[in-house]
């Protein structure tokens, strides 16, 4: 009985792994067409400074996602300051705007009669020039604005979570906070903050908006323009692989620290109260919370209005807007659906077996999002040409492509919430007679439906935001927000691309209430 | 439970029977900006009633797109701002001949030599100077750019750019690969950051005075003119005289893809696109040179024919884009 039902689920789980692998076969067949000769060219012409470029910015964005995010989930988890509620919303209100847009608000911004720019000319003079972002700080400072919140939501959640008797013991044995904060808080924390920072990663790795608008040669970039400048699919091919190891190496790592870490709290432990705080300790929390979200939503939000305002004036907003609109909304609740019901018997297989093969699976099926959007579109398109032909044409292709690029997300937010399923519940429920699916329905699905939001959040606002495998693969006609940002940016139709962007950041505010409810559940 | 499997099923196959096309219109993959198609095209439908759908994006990514769908695809035309783009689907075999009828209406030098595309509007490789900047005076050739005293005055697109890798092709079979390389160097050495994702952004800086000369196409100094009358900028046409090479020129233009279904109605569009009124339309809304005969640009810009034009037929930008991409890469142009 038992085994059936783990074969059930296993081979659910295998199927889809299967499945999202077609991109990473499609990679692996076609870079085995490269010679040696065109290999060796590759390695010594390319790749070292493609390495050296997408290593340092991971680095270089990892570290200041990980100061933002922790030190204000701390803040906001510990000290009960004015204003606490609002502050959890405002470190994730930067996850409704996409890199491109960040990358592009921020160069018009940084040009000398942009908003920054003339600020520092008022500052500095003529004497100091505004700085030039298009360079690797220029990158890691918007990714990072973009992508903190990730750390933020998981080390927010795991604070608000942890309990107090360790900390108080650690205390009575006479540590310092210091020393209880880096030998207590930090290692407790560490499986959710890996888990943040893997997010942030794996987005820097296959970031194509941000690198592309600021011609930072990553992987992705690269390969893109191998694809499409070169028609070398090939040499593409190759990088890509490179590029999948790569990222595979850093999430069998990051697992590999995170498997030795495996705590069950005590739920009958006493929560944390929260720390009073003094008018000064207020100011300066405020302050330091102020300035991120100033960078990293007050000034693009302010951008994306006045534009919009100006489009509204000039009256070029037309009934097209609302289809692209309502194409965004219906793909992304798709694919947010779809990407739920597929991760969902990878985790839960994972979270049975626990085994080298289950983990396997998992990484496998986290190569849609380590593969440049690009590559997943294309592998996607040959792939339903060669076997799928009627397919083709139609949504589902789209769809398709979007579930594999996004089931990691899906697949790692439900797999860090079943953590919190101890062995014993389940024990439980089995012992009090109830079937397999039974307990999967009445005592699994209930327990983890708040990572199950959060993963379908996730997914719908990244789907939402989704931008190199759309442009590939949309149907003939069928324009999302995305697309339309990308074409009238490029063409330097601010006044369209605005209202887009705008959209976009209303368009999520709910599915964020959501989430945000759920997070309040265990903060309350 | 159950309705919501059911939802799904049902949703699923509402996606997939949804957008196809209508068997009465046109698909055009266009890799040109909306606002300078959808007038040409909009009166084109007024006219013969015929639907056409525009899919919007990069050349190249279409390109790739049409390359890869093989006989599946959608699109009946394909429409770059790139010679280079459009004759490399040439050469991949994506597109048909275009009847002679109705390509020999443009001249040979503008269209592909087997018709498979025919060029719609030209763009001339020009400075952009600020008249304010006396460095600025004695530049009058594209490799006065590579000149060291313009170190840091210099201003241009990143190398990746289509009209930059097109400019550069003009030059290499114009003047010759080595002397190509060295500008390129020369470049390189005197850009010092200034290299801009959009060529708009080079007119506005140096029309803010920051940089002395900017290498762009000659619609967006008049794009920034339209808006900012009184910019201090100025065009200047390079390589002119008895020994100059002339301006590099590049064409946007239309091809019918191989695996169209709707050849006539194709033909029908292409054929209004080179008549007098198709192409003043086409030409006019981005201040380009309309490439039929006869069919003066807007009187903004310098007439077609007072100036010299580099003698590159168009099919070349496709046939040597590759020994480009390598040359700029050996140099490492940002």
């Amino acid at each position: 009985m038992i085994n059936r039902t783990f074969g059930a689920l296993g081979n659910s789980a295998l199927a889809v792994v299967l499945f999202a692998a077609v991109p990473l076969w499609f990679v692996i067949s076609k870079s085995s067409e490269l010679g040696l000769q065109q290999w060796q060219l590759l390695w010594t012409s390319r790749l070292p400074d493609l390495l050296w470029n997408t290593l340092s910015l991971a680095i270089l964005v990892a570290i200041s996602c990980f100061i933002l995010g922790v030190s204000a989930a701390w803040w906001i988890a510990r000290f009960d300051f004015p204003g606490r509620r609002y502050a959890v919303w405002l470190m994730v209100l930067p996850l409704t705007i996409p890199t491109y847009v960040f990358a592009h608000i921020y160069t018009t911004l940084f040009e000398s009669d942009g908003w920054i720019g003339r600020v520092w000319i008022n500052i500095f003079g003529d004497s100091i020039a505004i700085p030039d972002i298009y360079n690797i700080f220029g990158v890691t400072l918007i990714l990072s604005l973009a992508g903190f919140s990730y750390v933020f939501l998981m080390a927010h959640s795991a604070l608000s979570v942890s309990t107090q008797t360790m900390e108080e013991a650690a205390r009575i044995q006479g540590a310092s906070k210091w020393q209880v904060f880096t030998r207590i808080n930090l290692p407790l924390l560490r499986p959710a903050i890996a888990a943040g920072l893997a997010v942030v990663i794996l987005h820097v790795l296959s970031d194509f908006g941000a690198v592309s608008m600021l011609h930072y040669q990553t992987f992705t970039l690269s390969i893109y323009l191998q694809m499409s400048g070169r028609f070398d699919y090939e040499s593409a091919a190759g990088l890509s692989l490179i590029l999948v190891l790569l990222s595979l190496t850093f999430l069998v790592l990051e697992r590999f620290f995170r498997a030795r870490q495996r705590y069950y709290t005590n739920r009958q432990s006493r929560k944390h109260l929260l720390k009073p705080v003094t008018p000064l300790v207020t100011a300066l929390i405020w302050s330091w919370l102020g300035l991120i979200t100033l960078l990293a939503f007050v000034l693009p939000l302010a951008w994306m209005i006045s534009w919009s305002w100006d489009a509204w004036m000039a009256d070029v907003i037309s009934s097209e807007f609302w289809s692209y609109a309502y194409n965004s909304l219906l793909l992304a609740v798709l694919c947010a659906t779809f990407a739920i019901a597929c991760g969902l018997p990878i985790a839960l297989f994972n979270n049975r077996q626990r085994s080298r093969y289950s983990s396997a699976l998992i990484q496998v099926s986290s190569v849609g999002f380590v593969l440049p959007g690009p590559v997943v579109a294309l592998g996607i398109i040959t792939f339903i040409l060669s076997m799928l032909p009627f397919l083709y044409g139609g949504l589902l292709a789209l769809l398709i492509a979007l579930v594999i690029r996004f089931l990691p997300l899906s697949v790692q937010s439900q797999d860090a919430s079943m953590q919190q399923l101890t062995p014993s519940i389940e024990q439980a429920g089995r012992i009090l007679g109830a079937t397999p699916l039974e307990n999967l329905k009445r005592v699994i699905l209930p327990m983890i439906s708040g990572g199950i939001a959060s993963a379908w959040v996730l997914v719908f606002i990244d789907t939402l935001k989704e931008l190199p495998a759309t442009l590939i693969l949309r149907p003939t006609g069928f324009d999302t927000l995305p697309v339309r940002i990308w074409i009238e940016a490029s063409e330097e139709m601010l006044e369209l691309a605005a209202p887009a962007a705008l959209m976009l950041v209303i368009g999520t505010l709910p599915v964020l209430w959501i989430m945000m409810k759920n997070e309040r559940k265990y903060t309350t | 439970m159950k309705l919501a499997v059911r939802t799904l099923l049902v949703s699923s196959l509402l996606i997939i029977t949804q957008f196809a096309q209508a068997a009465d219109s046109l698909v055009v993959f266009s890799g040109r900006s909306d606002k300078f198609v959808k007038p040409v095209i909009n009166e084109f439908s007024k006219q013969t009633g015929i639907k056409v759908v525009l899919h919007t994006g990069k050349s190249t990514a279409l390109l790739n797109k049409l390359n890869v769908e093989g006989e599946r695809t959608d699109a009946d035309l394909f429409l770059s701002n790139d010679a280079g783009t459009l004759q490399k689907g040439s050469e991949l075999g994506l597109f048909m001949e275009t009847p002679s009828a109705i390509a020999s209406q443009i001249s040979p030098n503008y269209r592909a030599k087997d018709n498979t595309w025919v060029g719609l509007s030209a763009r001339a490789r020009v400075l952009v100077i600020n008249k304010n900047n006396p460095l600025a005076k004695s530049v009058t050739s594209v490799f006065d750019l590579a000149d060291p005293k313009l170190k840091g005055q210099l201003g241009i697109t990143n190398s990746t750019n289509e009209s930059f890798i097109a400019g550069t092709t003009v030059y290499m079979l114009a003047a010759g690969k080595d002397k190509t390389k060295n500008w390129l160097q020369g470049m390189k050495d005197n850009v010092d950051g200034n290299v801009f994702n959009k060529h708009g952004k080079i007119v506005k800086t140096v029309a803010a005075g920051k940089l002395a000369v900017g290498l762009v196409n000659h619609y967006y100094i008049y794009r920034h003119l339209d808006e900012h009358p009184d910019a201090p900028i100025a065009i200047v046409l390079p390589d002119q005289g008895k020994d100059g090479m002339g301006v590099a020129w590049n064409v946007a233009g239309i091809a019918i893809t191989k695996h169209s279904k709707k050849r006539e109605l194709a033909e029908k569009l292409i054929n209004f696109l080179v008549s007098s009124d198709g192409q003043k339309m086409f030409a006019e809304t981005n201040h380009e040179y309309p490439t039929r005969e006869g069919v003066p640009a807007s009187a903004k810009v310098p007439a077609a024919g007072s100036f010299k034009v580099a003698d590159v037929p168009m099919y070349k930008l496709g046939t040597q884009r590759n020994e480009t991409i390598d040359l700029i890469e050996a140099v490492g142009m940002p």
